[in-house]
């Protein structure tokens, strides 16, 4: 008989299937207020600088205060001067687009390279399983570093084409991984069904395994998605050319801009303060990834392969 | 059949995957056809967060139709360290742009490798040029056993800072000018305790600062300098030939440690100042925090750098003060030194022939033509001359496209190749303004004549004395830092006893270095 730990409505722990009920103690309340406090101050320890941010990129030319001060600034008082001018600038959206197409491009690609490796890394029967293991663990484990990349990604013409960003990194090991553990743990009948029905191995991942995959498939193309996103490095090694730059490129200088521009009469963004761009251009390049996650979220806690095997 | 047919698709995707780099490669070896000489060029922009100039940019067909070079452009990254990964992977790669802006250190890395062509032979191709940008010390400051690896172009303006002190608030506590240490003392508690802007708040500090460290100007950095500069300890290296060697290990050092240990103590000094970044200091002005600072003058007095401030105090007003004087009546800004922004032509261009054709560039880059363009942008769209010929952004159609506006801001992104300080520059750049509020008359070149006029410390070559490991540089300012915070009690015997330590750490070999390389290379006053 299956044990259910879940509280019902008035708080009684059901246990098994039969109607005996535990009633919460006086501890049980303590600890759940106490683990309450706890996520409570926790979640207060992360929303400070994240409130800081916003508020600060939205703080007037004329704000006189310290930091701590600004953060309780009156939404009425705000400025929306630094936003008007990142929007307004044709280098802020050009990065932005570039972005985007780095963000799509390496998602697919990556997806598309991830799947087929890790499906196939799944089979039990694969001739030479291991050692082809061995070829993708020992890479990952001993990394050849940044120069011997370099020299393969200009090799293959790839420098200053987008395609140098995402196409080095198309497959991360760790995901592959991850992703041949999932597909590890779908049950084989499902599979030997479909072959004996005659499909091939592509008409099996594709029919089979694909459809009740989507959890790992979100979430390892959010893990690739928020990596190309933010990916800073690879960008400044690879792109010359400033009609290819990506948002952290673009991020990166205008957050140095006050260390390097003290000649200047005018900051490029015009005349909001400078602070207030860097804030609100951090901002903006967060805002796509936080509006996507709370979309894939439920992938991460859905169930998988409720009732599929009978008998 | 099927089977054969997916066998013969996975062979094909593997031969067309092995075949990419051959074709990859031999995309790269096409013969050059005839025709204009392309140089690649990785720049240094002027505003970093600026766009590069468009494609469309007249700078380009000039450049193609009167000197044949077809200008691909390349801004580095604005962190330097960022400049030197990049730089450093393509040299690995033997992808070396043709011309390209370094740092000296990196350089001094590249020329062994042989990536880097020596340039001694193209002075003499660029007379305007070398005129203006190369004097002795600037050809010494990229030589290399005997030969010159780099073109070392004026860099920032020198003696650009100075110590500024509020006017209104002297005035309104009935003080005057301090002169000395003690004076200054005095003068920065009234400012703490007796509310100067008479706000009803206790809500300022006498001094404010910030940690501003470089290689020739080391903790507690910049903004501090007029302190130590009292004690006769300014910069990282006293370059006396009487007395060459690290400040650290000057009996004074000690004195401004407990100068400046006074100020942390009696809470004078704006608390903020060891968190402060450069931006929450500049902030921190424009609020009225603090009285008395030194800053850059361009960031003080430039239009829209003073803008806030006039903006939140009309009545607010800084003068320029001399450094004070300390006990033995010494007195300094700081140290100053020749900066440069050096630039290198590699090894790979020179082997194809286009150094000549770089010098070409660079010297047109300085004639007229060449330093209006880059400089300030097309006259009449980016910029109208006055009646001393100094370019201006008035009368133009569109005020957006104006050389020192947001929208001019990517034609001029090559200035700094162009720029060496000269007065029409100065003028240019620094134009006389009425500030809103108050309507005051403000001129950043102004401010910076007077600037330079007050008591700096030469310091020529100081940036380029070798530097700390990254362990004796993180004892150095921690246990400064220890001292001042009060975490290690500030005591003759124990500032003896940690620099002891700090001469077994490496301390002594690093003094004995800097002043041997110092002696060698002519730097010493």
């Amino acid at each position: 008989m299956k044990k259910s730990l879940f509280k019902n409505k008035s708080g009684y722990r059901k246990v098994g299937t039969a109607s005996v009920s535990i009633k919460p103690t006086a501890a049980d309340h303590s600890f759940n207020v106490l683990v309450d406090v706890f996520l409570a101050v926790l979640l207060v320890i992360i929303a400070i600088p994240l409130w800081s941010t916003i508020t600060l990129s939205f703080r007037p030319n004329d704000y006189i205060g310290n930091n701590l001060q600004g953060m309780f600034l009156a939404p009425w008082n705000w400025s929306t001067s630094a936003y008007k001018a990142l929007l307004g600038n044709q280098g802020f959206i050009l990065s932005f687009k570039n972005s985007f197409l780095i963000l799509i491009g390496g998602v697919a690609s990556a997806l598309f390279l991830t799947i087929p490796l890790a499906y196939v890394l799944s089979i039990p029967s694969l001739p030479g399983r291991k050692y082809l293991n061995m070829l993708i663990i020992i890479p990952y484990v001993f990394n050849v570093g940044m120069i011997p990349s370099y020299l393969l990604v200009t090799n293959l013409g790839l420098i200053d084409k987008l395609a140098a960003v995402f196409l080095p990194g198309a497959i991360s090991t760790y995901n592959c991984l991850i992703m041949r553990s999932f597909f590890e743990g779908i049950p084989n009948e499902l599979k030997e069904s479909a072959r004996i029905d005659g499909a091939t191995e592509i008409q099996v991942l594709m029919r089979v395994i694909l459809p009740l995959s989507k959890a790992i498939i979100m979430t390892i193309g959010l893990f690739y998605g928020v990596s190309f996103w933010n990916d800073f490095f690879h960008a400044m090694l690879y792109l010359n050319s400033n009609s290819l730059q990506p948002l952290p490129i673009l991020l990166r200088n205008i957050l140095m801009a006050s260390g390097m521009n003290e000649y200047v009469e005018v900051n490029a963004f015009g005349d909001a303060p400078i602070a207030a761009i860097k804030a609100a251009s951090v901002f903006m390049s967060a805002i796509p990834m936080v509006i996507a996650y709370p979309f894939i979220q439920k992938y991460f806690t859905k169930g998988t392969l409720l009732g599929s095997v009978k008998g | 059949m099927k089977k054969h047919f997916s066998v013969l698709i996975a062979l094909v995707a593997l031969l067309a995957f092995v075949a990419a780099p051959v074709f990859a490669q031999g995309a790269t070896e096409a013969t050059k056809a005839a025709g204009p000489t392309t140089i690649e060029l990785w720049y240094g922009a002027a505003i970093t967060e600026a766009g590069p100039p468009p494609s469309d940019w007249v700078g380009f067909q000039i450049i193609k139709d009167k000197l044949n070079i077809d200008l691909k452009l390349t801004a580095l990254p604005s962190n330097e360290s960022d400049q030197d990964v990049k730089i450093q992977a393509a040299a690995a790669a033997n992808n070396l742009p043709d011309l390209f802006m370094v740092r000296r250190d990196v350089l001094t890395r590249l020329v062994p490798q042989g990536l880097i062509a020596p340039v001694d032979g193209l002075y003499e191709k660029m007379p305007v040029r070398t005129a203006t940008h190369y004097d002795a010390v600037s050809k010494n400051h990229a030589k290399f056993n005997g030969k010159t690896y780099g073109l070392a172009d004026p860099g920032s303006i020198i003696k650009n800072e100075g110590l500024l002190i509020r006017k209104d608030w002297l005035e309104n506590l009935g003080l005057s000018v301090p002169t000395t240490t003690d004076e200054l003392l005095n003068v920065m508690r009234a400012f703490t305790e007796n509310d100067p802007d008479g706000n009803g708040k206790n809500d300022t500090w006498g001094y404010g600062s910030f940690q501003e460290i470089n290689n020739y100007e080391a903790w507690p950095g910049r903004r501090l300098e007029p302190i130590f500069g009292a004690f006769g300890v300014e910069g990282t290296w006293n370059m006396t030939a009487a007395n060459a060697g690290l400040s650290i290990l000057k009996p004074e050092f000690y004195n401004a440690m407990v100068y400046l240990k006074k100020m942390v103590d009696e809470g004078v000094m704006d608390p903020n100042w060891l968190a402060y970044k450069k931006d929450d200091f500049r902030a921190a002005w424009k609020q009225g925090r603090f009285g008395i600072m030194r800053e850059q003058n361009a960031a003080f007095a430039a239009q829209s750098n003073y803008a806030p401030f006039d903006k939140n105090f009309p009545e607010g007003e800084w003068m320029i003060i001399d450094p004070p004087k300390g006990p033995t009546g010494k007195a300094s800004v700081g140290p100053y030194t020749a900066n440069f922004r050096l630039y290198a032509i590699s090894a790979k261009a020179a082997k194809e022939g286009k150094s000549e054709k770089i010098a070409e560039l660079l010297e047109w880059m300085a004639s007229d033509e060449g330093y209006y363009l880059l400089g300030w942008g097309v006259e009449g769209v980016n910029y109208t001359k006055d009646a001393n010929g100094i370019p201006v952004a008035k009368n133009l159609p569109n005020a957006d496209l104006a050389f020192s506006a947001p929208g001019g801001q990517t034609v001029t992104q090559l200035r700094n190749m162009v720029f060496y300080n000269g007065d029409i520059e100065l003028y240019a750049r620094y134009p006389k303004y009425i500030t809103e509020t108050s309507k005051k008359e403000m001129s950043a070149l102004v401010v910076l004549r007077d600037m330079q006029t007050r008591t700096w410390t030469p310091a020529i070559g100081s940036d380029t004395l070798p530097i700390p490991n990254a362990d004796l540089k993180r004892f150095y300012e921690q246990g400064l830092s220890e001292f001042i915070t009060g975490k290690r009690t500030l005591t003759s015997e124990n500032w003896t006893k940690w620099l002891d330590e700090f001469k077994k750490l490496g301390g002594q070999d690093w003094n004995d270095k800097g002043v041997a390389f110092a002696k060698e290379n002519n730097l010493l006053n």
